[in-house]
C-alpha cells in the first residue's frame, strides 16, 4: 500500500507540472544511493567498504536504466556510520531525493559476506523495505542487483528484473555467410558467454524462468529442430524424438513444460511437452500456420499466432488446447505474441504498410497501441517487471541489433553487446 | 567427412595402366569402386531436371505449372538414381516474421516433396527443411542433393 501511495503521489506531482505528454509518463522518483557502509574495522573494514562502493555504483547504474527511478550519482563523501543504516538522517536528503537506499557489507567468519539493504521514503521518514543476503564474495554483483530490485519494487510495486539473464543469437558477418551462436549474459551485460559453437545456424533461444535451461532451434541436423540444453552441465538433447521440423520453443512459467511448433506434414501446429521428457501433446489442429506460443503467467493459457483467417492474427487457448478464441482484429499481420509476466499485456510484432513494429494490447485484445515506429522491428520479450521489452531491430545493411523500450513509451535504447544480435529472450528474476 | 561427399557409382576394374594414368585411383587399389563427385552429380541433376529451384507466389505454397514441370523432371532423374537422397529446402517471404517464415518455407518444401513422391520418388529419398527468411533467395524451394 505504502509503495503504491508513494508512486501515485509522485505521478500526481508530475502531472501537475504541465503538458499532456509529461502526464503520460510520470516523473521518475529521485533516489539517493550513498555508499554502502560496513560494521567491520581495520583492513577488513576497508575491503568491505570497497565492495560496498562497487555495489553502490552497480545499484545506481541498475536504477538509472529504469524509467521510474532516477538515482543521484553516488558520492563517497556521503559516507555514513553503521548505526545510520537503520536510522538515516532524512533531513540531509529531503531537498534532493524522494527515496533513500542505505545498506552495509559485513564479512562473516565462514568467509562469506552479508549484504543488507534498506529503502526509505525520505519525505515521510519511514522504511519501505529491507532485505539481507548471505553470499560468496564473488557473488556481490547479484546481491547488488537484488538491492536494486528491492528499491524498484518498493517504489513501483513491480518485481525487479536486475538479477536476470538475456539469451540472444550473436551474429558475425552478413548475408548467407553470417555465423550465428546462442549467447547468454546477465541483463547488465556481465557474464557474457557463447553457448553454441557456430557450426550450424541457430534461432530462437528461450530461457527457462530461472535461466537454468535453454531451448533453441538448431539446423545442425539439416532441418530446424528444437534442442534443450542444461546451461550448468552443457548436456543437450533434441526436445522431441520425432523426425520433424520443430521451432518456436517457450517454457511454461514454472519451467515444467515447453510449448513449441512442429510440422508432421505440411502444417505447423502447436504442441506441448514436459521439459523432462514425455510424449508431446498436440494443441492445435487447424490447417493453417499456428506458431509462436507463449504461456500466461499462471500457466493456464497459451497465446499464439495463426494465419487461419487468411492473415496472421493472435489467438488465446487454454493450455490443453481447448477454448481457442481470436483476440486481434486489426489490419495487417499480428505475430510473435508474448504474454507479460504480470498477465496484463500481450506484446506482438505487427506487419503493415510501414514494415514491422512492436506493439502491445491488453490480454483480452483491447487497448492496442504501437510502441515502436519500425520499420524492421521484431520479436518482443518482456522484462520480469512487465514494464519493459527487449526486441530485435534490423538496420540498413542487414545488421541486427537488440533494443529495449519501456511500456510507458519513450525512445528505444540499444543494448550493448559484443557483436550483432537477434531474437532476444529475457529470463525471469533469479532466486 | 570428405568421403561422404562422394557418391558410390558403377564398379570399374581398373588395370595397372589405368592406375598409372589415374594415381588417384591407384591409391584406392584395383578393386575399389570408381566414385563420382557429388558436384558432378549435382550438375547433372540441375541440367537434366531443368533447374533445382521452383518458385511460389507471395505467401503461397501452391505449385504452379512451371514448378510442376521442374519437379516432374526432378522426379524422373531421382528415380533413375535410387542411391541419392535429396533435401527440399523451402524459403519464406521477405519482411515476414521469423517463425511464420520458417513455417511457410517448410510448407513449400513439403508441397514440393509430396509432389515428387506423387510422381513415384520413394519418400525415403526426400527430406525437407526450411530456411525461413534467414537466407537470401526468398519465395522458392530448392532441391539439394545431399547424398
Amino acid at each position: 500500500m505504502t509503495r503504491k501511495a508513494l508512486f501515485g503521489g509522485l505521478a500526481l506531482a508530475a502531472m501537475s507540472l504541465g503538458s499532456a505528454a509529461q502526464a503520460q509518463q510520470p516523473a521518475p522518483a529521485v533516489i539517493a544511493v550513498p555508499p554502502l557502509t560496513s560494521p567491520d574495522s581495520g583492513t577488513r573494514g576497508n575491503e568491505m567498504l570497497q565492495v560496498g562502493w562497487e555495489a553502490t555504483q552497480l545499484i545506481a547504474s541498475d536504477l538509472g536504466q529504469t524509467t521510474e527511478l532516477a538515482p543521484l550519482k553516488p558520492n563517497r563523501d556521503d559516507y555514513y556510520s553503521y548505526p545510520e543504516v537503520t536510522a538515516p538522517m532524512f533531513s540531509k536528503w529531503r531537498q534532493k531525493a524522494n527515496v533513500l537506499l542505505t545498506g552495509f557489507v559485513q564479512s562473516r567468519s565462514d568467509g562469506r559476506l552479508t549484504i543488507g539493504c534498506y529503502v526509505y521514503d525520505v519525505d515521510k521518514g519511514r522504511e519501505l523495505a529491507r532485505k539481507g543476503f548471505v553470499i560468496a564474495p564473488s557473488d556481490w554483483r547479484r546481491a547488488a542487483h537484488k538491492c536494486s530490485g528491492l528499491a524498484y519494487t518498493a517504489v513501483t510495486g513491480a518485481p525487479g528484473s536486475f538479477d536476470s539473464r538475456i539469451a540472444y543469437v550473436a551474429e558475425t558477418g552478413t548475408g548467407d555467410a553470417k555465423v550465428r551462436r546462442v549467447a547468454v549474459m546477465d541483463s547488465d551485460g556481465n557474464n557474457y558467454r557463447l553457448v553454441t559453437a557456430g557450426d550450424a545456424m541457430v534461432l530462437s533461444p528461450s530461457l527457462s524462468p530461472k535461466a537454468a535451461r535453454l531451448a533453441y532451434v538448431s539446423l545442425a541436423e539439416g532441418k530446424p529442430t528444437v534442442r534443450l540444453r542444461d546451461l550448468g552441465s552443457g548436456q543437450e538433447r533434441p526436445l522431441v524424438t520425432a523426425d520433424a521440423i520443430s521451432f518456436a520453443p517457450r517454457f511454461s512459467p514454472d519451467g515444467s513444460r515447453i510449448a513449441f511448433s512442429m510440422m508432421l506434414g505440411p502444417n505447423s501446429d502447436i504442441y506441448v511437452v514436459g521439459a523432462d521428457g514425455g510424449l508431446p501433446q498436440r494443441l492445435t489442429a487447424s490447417p493453417a500456420v499456428d506458431t509462436d506460443p507463449s504461456f500466461s503467467p499462471d500457466g493456464s493459457k497459451i497465446v499464439f499466432e495463426s494465419d487461419r483467417s487468411g492473415s496472421q492474427q493472435i489467438y488465446v487457448m487454454n493450455a490443453d488446447g481447448s477454448g481457442e478464441r481470436r483476440i486481434s482484429f486489426g489490419q495487417g499481420a499480428y505475430a510473435s505474441p508474448e504474454w507479460s509476466p504480470d498477465g496484463q499485456w500481450i506484446a506482438f510484432t505487427h506487419r503493415g504498410p510501414y514494415g514491422r513494429r512492436i506493439g502491445v494490447m491488453k490480454a483480452d485484445g483491447t487497448g492496442e497501441r504501437m510502441l515502436t515506429m519500425g520499420p524492421s522491428d521484431e520479436g518482443p520479450s518482456w522484462a520480469a517487471n512487465s514494464r519493459e521489452l527487449l526486441f530485435q531491430r534490423t538496420a540498413v545493411g542487414g545488421h541486427n541489433h537488440l533494443y529495449r523500450i519501456a511500456l510507458d513509451g519513450g525512445e528505444a535504447r540499444q543494448v550493448k553487446i559484443p557483436q550483432d544480435g537477434s531474437d532476444p529472450d529475457w529470463s525471469g528474476a533469479m532466486d | 567427412m570428405r568421403k561422404s561427399l562422394f557418391l558410390v557409382g558403377l564398379l570399374l576394374a581398373a588395370t595397372a595402366a589405368q592406375a598409372q594414368i589415374l594415381p588417384f585411383l591407384a591409391k584406392r587399389g584395383p578393386q575399389q569402386p570408381v566414385v563420382q563427385g557429388i558436384d558432378a552429380l549435382r550438375a547433372d541433376f540441375a541440367a537434366q531436371a531443368g533447374g533445382t529451384t521452383v518458385y511460389y507466389g507471395l505467401g503461397s505454397a501452391i505449385l504452379g505449372a512451371p514448378a510442376k514441370a521442374v519437379l516432374t523432371a526432378q522426379a524422373a532423374w531421382i528415380r533413375r538414381h535410387p542411391d541419392v537422397v535429396v533435401r527440399v529446402e523451402g524459403f519464406g517471404d521477405g519482411g515476414d516474421t521469423r517463425d511464420h517464415a520458417l513455417a511457410v518455407g517448410a510448407r513449400r518444401a513439403a508441397e514440393a516433396r509430396d509432389y515428387l513422391v506423387l510422381l513415384g520418388v520413394p519418400s525415403a529419398q526426400v527430406t525437407t527443411s526450411s530456411w525461413g527468411n534467414e537466407r537470401s533467395g526468398l519465395g522458392r524451394a530448392v532441391t539439394v542433393l545431399v547424398r
